[in-house]
């Protein structure tokens, strides 16, 4: 029986910001934005939606006079990200296992 | 190009998160900055210290050294200003941060405790002490960044420690150069070729 992928990673702008997140302490809007091409409208929408899942910490401050976003994971958002890599890895091998 | 909200194949997730993944993961945030700063001030310092004491025998040559707490001051704001600018943060910055506020901490607790200890004379053992604590950070350092020149140059500063105890006082204010020179210096010029090349 197939473990169900969680639909708030399995996106693809969504899996790219937890990817970065995973690797680094915290990372600002525009950092996400650059490295992952997204406009600042459609990865505001997805930062917000992993937010609301508890699996993102955001703070808005203000450096330098303008307001900026820092991104960091939470432990329930590691955790998250780690059963997602467990699925894929089985969907992976029961694929090779057809073939 | 935009990333869509379409459904992924589990190979098209993996490679995803490689992908992200590499984006971040040889990023070096070290440019050698403090390095060279602190390098350049010691070495000179040293030195001048060394031409007052064995040419001039002037008796406050120790006074050279006032010039570090303009430096330390410097380095403070260095650090808060860089601080603020970094749009990323990473583990292993995170971690040399801490490893130097450790080093830091520990010269001035060393510093106090020799000279509690020592008493007056505290300065003819001073050298190789300093020598020996240069190396931690140095070493630390460059184990965390991969970066060989660190940990030659930490190698360096050990063997030097103790050569200084075989040395005259005044001569072992030039090891103190010399550490500088191969535990500093070299390396901080190595680092930053190696961040402009990224």
């Amino acid at each position: 029986m197939f473990k169900e992928l969680d639909p708030i990673l399995h996106s693809q702008l969504r899996l790219a910001v937890m990817s970065l997140l995973i690797s680094v302490k915290e990372a600002e809007f525009t950092f996400i934005k650059e490295k992952t091409n997204a406009t600042a409208g459609n990865l505001s929408v997805q930062v917000q939606k992993l937010k609301e899942a508890g699996y993102i910490e955001v703070v808005k401050e203000f450096k330098d006079n303008y307001p900026n976003t820092t991104c960091r994971i939470t432990q329930a958002g590691i955790k998250a990200f780690e059963e997602y890599v467990k699925a894929l890895q089985e969907y992976l091998k029961v694929g090779q296992s057809k073939q | 190009m935009e990333r869509t909200d379409e459904p992924l194949s589990p190979e098209e997730s993996l490679r995803l998160i490689e992908s992200m993944i590499n984006k971040v993961k040889g990023r070096f945030n070290e440019d050698g900055h403090l390095f060279l700063f602190w390098g350049w001030l010691i070495f000179f310092c040293s030195v001048a210290e060394f031409i007052l004491f064995h040419f001039y025998h002037y008796e406050k040559h120790y006074l050279v050294w006032s010039l570090s707490w303009v430096a330390l001051a410097y380095q403070v704001y260095y650090i808060v200003k860089k601080h603020r600018r970094q749009k990323v943060k990473t583990y292993t910055g995170h971690i040399i941060g801490y490893v130097w506020l450790t080093y830091v901490i520990l010269s001035f607790l060393i510093g106090f405790l020799i000279g509690r200890l020592i008493g007056d004379t505290y300065f003819l053992h001073i050298f190789p002490i300093i020598l020996s604590l240069y190396g931690m950070p140095l070493f630390l350092t460059g184990i965390i960044l991969r970066f060989g020149p660190l940990i030659f140059g930490a190698v360096c500063c050990w063997v030097l420690s103790v050569v200084a105890t075989f040395l005259p006082y005044d001569y072992q204010m030039l090891m103190l150069s010399v550490a500088m020179i191969t535990g500093w210096l070299i390396p901080g010029y190595l680092l930053r070729a190696k961040y402009q090349r990224q």
